[in-house]
């Protein structure tokens, strides 16, 4: 590539940003693909074709590793790579180690993948890899950890944004939560199976210590650093309070680590355990929102571009969206509320409201920004993000609104009793009442879907768009050193 | 909100900028974040007051909340607020309202339940449950069964009775159906003719000369046919024999297809491969005596009871 383009080729590694932007795209298309046809398997059993290749089971941590570590893990790294960058206004202190990182993440993701088709699997949420697998993140994550670092250490500015101490947290906490999670024997050096080195609830909570938190610093912290770099740069607005953002930030930081037992309320899991994760998960409430106060705030003065911006109104949704399941988060896991929702599809909503209307939206919105940047050129069609925003949003209505009728009726089906002090449904019956919900739950996700497929294709004409143009400008610029 | 959103264009940023234009106002924190935070404070603590939350030691508090159950050992506790005390709270509860229908159900005989329009919506009420969790696995919600594998329930055609007493019998030591094979002492051409009699005796498509070879064959000591399933072929609920002339069918496929040739194909199967594969669990011990006798019922009222 020939390009030298104005926002900087040599000050900056922007090649590694741009190898993750596409592969986040390419996740967000596989990932979503496999998760519309899970969804229709819940809908429409005969999909399961009587395989156990296609069968649900192997499906879901393919379609869970995809969308979480392919699209958001390569979005993060994307975006990690470039604020980081810009602004300490600094190059990434090693090309070779962040190439590692990239090609180190997506086999890992490849393997992940097709282990999980072929049967192997450690039956830990989120954290199905195989021992293998995990060592090989493992290496990928201390490399990630000692350049993100190392970036840092080299800046031209004296002071850290905030966007960085964000990502920083993202980094450090995954570092722990997966060499401690992921602690295991291998039955054999050449055999894929492998055995926790914690047993009964003890596996349990470190699970779910894991779990929580890969929500809350992968699926949270990482993304409010996305948020707070590109919310501003997109609304061209100072950050609304700095003094917020500090107190916020250690608060979730301190605040998290705690709540993971309220994933085991009505368990083996000693009770004082989740009582006291329930607490500290209503104490992290305002702690969380603080981020969405931030946000939205930084764009008063300017809420015309909620109008006129659709990249803007991406971001302003996710806000919201996070801010709504953030507040939804600590309510099911009060004891009470969570004796309904325990084990339902609402559970299942309320992380889709998170993952879509959070996760996905704040990526999109920051890629939308990012990629014309990265290829020095301008969105190919503003069109097609319009009709994206509307997609996805839709999308991800229709899914919350069928899981949380479909999460609630499970919850009272399986509670009621009739007058003879018998249950009232059996098993059977509360899944037969799903099917309309899980239709409906099928048609948000294709809503969703076709969205992103929408992108894939928008940035891929900028991509072609910008690098057409950098070749005229080349031409150009040789004519014109010809003639003089 | 607006207040604050105009004073937010008079605050200073905090003198910092990056990347060219990025920049942070330093706005004091909103005061209703604050307090809404203090809030989730005070409600934590009171959390924490009612249920049980901190260790210590090896112990932890057990909050201001109680619970008060009977144990297996029929004896009352009260112990701090947790998921098993509460169970059998509630397990104490279901129990104490079961409890004078079961005991009715004890005392009552199978006539008098089925004809006391109350203790028949208890019926309905528990056995449903019961079925549910014990039956439907195999014989399906609605007690429809599946044809190949587990006998329909709510038919009047039954293996081994329909009476009360037979119903009974079945639930308390469970069944096992069992036929030999026939192709190792039949030729191919002989189970094919017995095929066609059976289909014959169910008024099914078949080959009228093979089939009077196979009521020879039938009747006779080389396949011995009559000795389980009766001379008349109607089966013999004793040992669970089926009746062949009801076109009803419980091992042979015979519904899954409407070619009469696949038909028969489905019966010379069963007759050449034989069957040990009708396992009915006993149920004695794994359910109450009780219970067994509300599943009695509910299975006898389903459809075909005798």
């Amino acid at each position: 590539m020939a390009v030298t383009t104005y926002s900087g080729a040599e000050q900056y590694n922007f090649d590694i940003v741009k190898k993750f932007a596409v592969m986040s795209l390419v996740w967000a298309v596989i990932g979503m693909l496999v998760g519309v046809y899970i969804a229709s398997e819940l809908a429409w059993p005969f999909l399961n074709f009587d395989s156990p290749y296609f069968s649900f089971g192997r499906f879901r941590p393919v379609h869970t590793t995809s969308v979480i570590f392919g699209f958001g893990g390569s979005a993060l790294f994307a975006t990690s790579y470039y604020v980081v960058q810009r602004t300490c206004q600094t190059r990434l202190i090693s090309d070779g180690m962040a190439s590692f990182t990239f090609w180190g993440w997506m086999a890992a993701i490849v393997l992940a993948d097709f282990s999980y088709v072929l049967g192997y699997t450690q039956s830990r949420e989120y954290a199905e890899m195989e021992w293998p697998i995990d060592i090989l993140i493992e290496l990928v994550w201390v490399t990630y950890l000692i350049v993100f670092v190392g970036t840092i250490m080299r800046r031209k500015q004296p002071h850290i944004y905030v966007a960085n101490w964000f990502y920083l947290s993202f980094i450090l906490a995954t570092a722990l939560l997966h060499t401690f999670n992921n602690l295991a024997m291998p039955i054999d050096l050449f055999s894929m199976k492998s055995y926790s080195l914690f047993s009964g609830t003890q596996d349990a909570m470190t699970q779910w210590w894991y779990g929580h938190n890969a929500v809350g610093f992968f699926l949270t912290a990482a993304f409010l650093g996305m948020m707070y770099y590109f919310v501003p740069k997109q609304a061209g607005r100072p950050i609304y309070s700095y003094r917020l953002s500090i107190v916020h930030f250690w608060a979730l930081s301190f605040m998290y680590m705690w709540v993971g037992g309220h994933h085991l309320h009505w368990t083996a899991l000693p009770d004082w355990t989740s009582s006291l994760a329930a607490a500290f998960s209503i104490l992290l409430l305002m702690p969380s929102w603080g981020g969405m106060i931030n946000g939205i705030m930084t764009l008063s003065g300017a809420w015309d571009k909620m109008r006129t911006d659709p990249v803007m109104r991406f971001m302003i949704v996710a806000l919201s969206f996070y801010g709504m399941s953030t507040f939804e988060g600590p309510m099911m896991s009060l004891k009470e509320v969570n004796a309904l929702s325990h084990y339902t599809d609402w559970t299942v909503g309320h992380v889709h409201s998170g993952a879509l209307g959070w996760v996905a939206m704040i990526s999109f919105g920051s890629l939308y920004h990012m990629m014309p940047k990265l290829w020095d050129t301008r969105i190919y069609s503003r069109r097609l993000v319009e009709w994206h925003f509307w997609l996805a949003t839709i999308g991800i209505v229709l899914y919350i609104v069928a899981m949380w009728i479909s999460g609630i009726t499970q919850g009272l089906m399986w509670r009621a009793f009739d007058e003879f002090g018998n249950l009232q449904y059996s098993f059977a019956e509360s899944v037969a009442a799903m099917m309309p919900f899980y239709a409906m739950r099928a048609i948000g996700g294709m809503f969703f879907l076709t969205g992103t497929v929408l992108m894939a294709f928008n940035m891929f004409m900028t991509i072609r768009q910008g690098k057409r143009e950098s070749a005229a400008l080349d031409a150009k610029l040789a004519a014109k050193m010809a003639h003089a | 909100m607006s207040e604050q959103k105009l004073q937010s264009q008079t605050v200073q940023t905090t003198g910092h900028a990056w990347d060219g234009d990025l920049q942070e106002y330093n706005n004091p924190l909103p005061v209703w974040w604050v307090y809404t935070f203090y809030a989730t404070v005070i409600f934590s603590i009171i959390y924490w007051v009612i249920y049980p939350s901190w260790p210590i030691g090896k112990d932890w508090i057990g909050g201001l909340s109680k619970i008060t159950y009977v144990n297996s050992a029929g004896e009352t506790r009260t112990h701090s607020w947790n998921t098993r005390a509460l169970l059998l709270k509630d397990l104490n509860q279901a129990a104490a309202e079961q409890k004078p229908y079961f005991d009715k159900v004890s005392s009552m005989s199978y006539e008098q339940i089925a004809k006391d329009p109350e203790m028949n919506g208890f019926i309905l009420s528990a056995g449903k449950a019961l079925f549910a969790d014990n039956c439907a696995p195999c014989h399906q919600a609605g007690g429809q069964g599946v044809v190949a594998f587990f006998p329909n329930l709510t038919d009047d055609d039954w293996l081994y009775g329909g009476s009360f007493d037979k119903i009974h019998e079945t639930l308390m030591g469970g069944r096992r159906g069992y036929m030999p094979a026939f192709s190792d002492v039949l030729a191919g051409e002989q189970i094919d003719q017995l095929a066609n009699y059976v289909a014959k005796l169910s008024g099914i498509g078949h080959d009228a000369t093979k089939a009077a070879a196979g009521d020879v064959l039938f009747h006779s000591e080389t396949a011995a046919c009559y000795y389980c399933h009766s001379s008349d072929a109607r089966g013999r609920k004793d040992i669970g024999a089926p009746n062949l002339t009801d076109n009803i069918w419980l091992w042979a496929n015979v519904p899954a297809t409407d070619a009469a040739e696949g038909k028969v194909a489905a019966i010379r199967s069963v007759i050449a491969n034989g069957l040990n594969k009708g396992v009915m669990p006993a149920w004695a011990g794994r359910l109450s005596p009780e219970q067994i006798k509300v599943l009695t019922v509910y299975v006898h009222e389903l459809g075909g009871g005798q």
